[in-house]
């Protein structure tokens, strides 16, 4: 099965700058290991050393979050979009740390 | 050598728009997202979600809204749906910094890069100073590819039409 996940900009030279890419797999877990075996590097980027989604990386399965479905375990079908989208984020005082 | 100052136009209803909405999340940050079509501006408000996220794990996010904000991943999915569907590219991000002065934090410059590249290298981000409910300064800041930093971008406000 294929679905198609879209590349936000700054990982996109490890995509040979196709803002979206088609991969294989059943779930959020497994495209992102198929992702991985096409563009060595982005699973780093998108999970952390125990596998878990970024905190600042919103991964949704055509319009939804998938914190709010299955995580990384949700199930993807063909003809599926997914979109890789960095959080917006920032604060004021720099007297602080978050 | 001088570099010149690189200019982001916008219009003063949009403007208008981010100030009013600042004014009526004091004393909490706002945030929002401008698309636009080339010839006209579209603001989006977006739900800053800092507070919950404080709430539920203050250890990961010490700041609650009133010095941090954090867009509802709902919003950001749906904006830039907007922007793909109706050809309406994301001009700039907004944000405000209530009882703070208009300036480009090491936060909101960490928070605007990933992987240690700008997320959006050819938007804006405007900060909003608010005092009292009041809008005090706004300025502008985009990424720089010659400085490899953010740096402050004037703005020019068109007049009302």
């Amino acid at each position: 099965m294929a679905v198609t996940v879209r590349i936000p900009t700054p990982l996109r030279r490890l995509t040979q700058n196709q803002p979206e890419v088609d991969v294989e797999g059943d779930t959020i877990e497994s495209l992102i290991e198929n992702l991985e075996a096409n563009y060595p590097g982005i699973k780093e980027r998108i999970c952390d050393e125990s596998g878990n989604i970024r905190r600042f990386v919103n991964i949704y399965l055509n319009d939804e979050d998938i914190r709010f479905l299955d995580g990384n375990a949700t199930a993807v079908k063909d003809g599926d979009e997914i979109s890789v989208i960095p959080a917006i984020a920032g604060g004021s005082s720099d007297d602080e740390t978050n | 050598m001088m570099k010149q100052t690189k200019v982001l136009e916008l219009q003063s209803e949009t403007l208008d728009q981010i100030y009013t909405h600042a004014m009526v999340e004091f004393p909490d940050e706002c945030c929002g997202i401008i698309l636009s079509d080339g010839a006209r501006e579209f603001v989006r408000e977006c739900r800053n979600i800092q507070n919950e996220r404080h709430a539920e794990d203050p250890d990961t996010y010490p700041r609650d809204a009133r010095t941090a904000y954090l867009i509802d991943p709902n919003d950001l999915i749906r904006v830039h749906k907007e922007a793909e569907t109706q050809n309406r590219p994301i001009k700039a991000f907004y944000h405000s910094h209530p009882n703070h002065d208009a300036y480009f934090s090491e936060k909101d410059k960490a928070d605007a890069m990933a992987w240690d590249e700008p997320v959006y290298p050819g938007a804006a981000y405007i900060v909003v100073s608010v005092y009292d409910r009041e809008v005090k300064t706004v300025k502008a800041f985009a990424w720089s590819e010659a400085n490899t930093d953010f740096v402050e971008v004037h703005i020019y406000a068109k007049p009302h039409v």
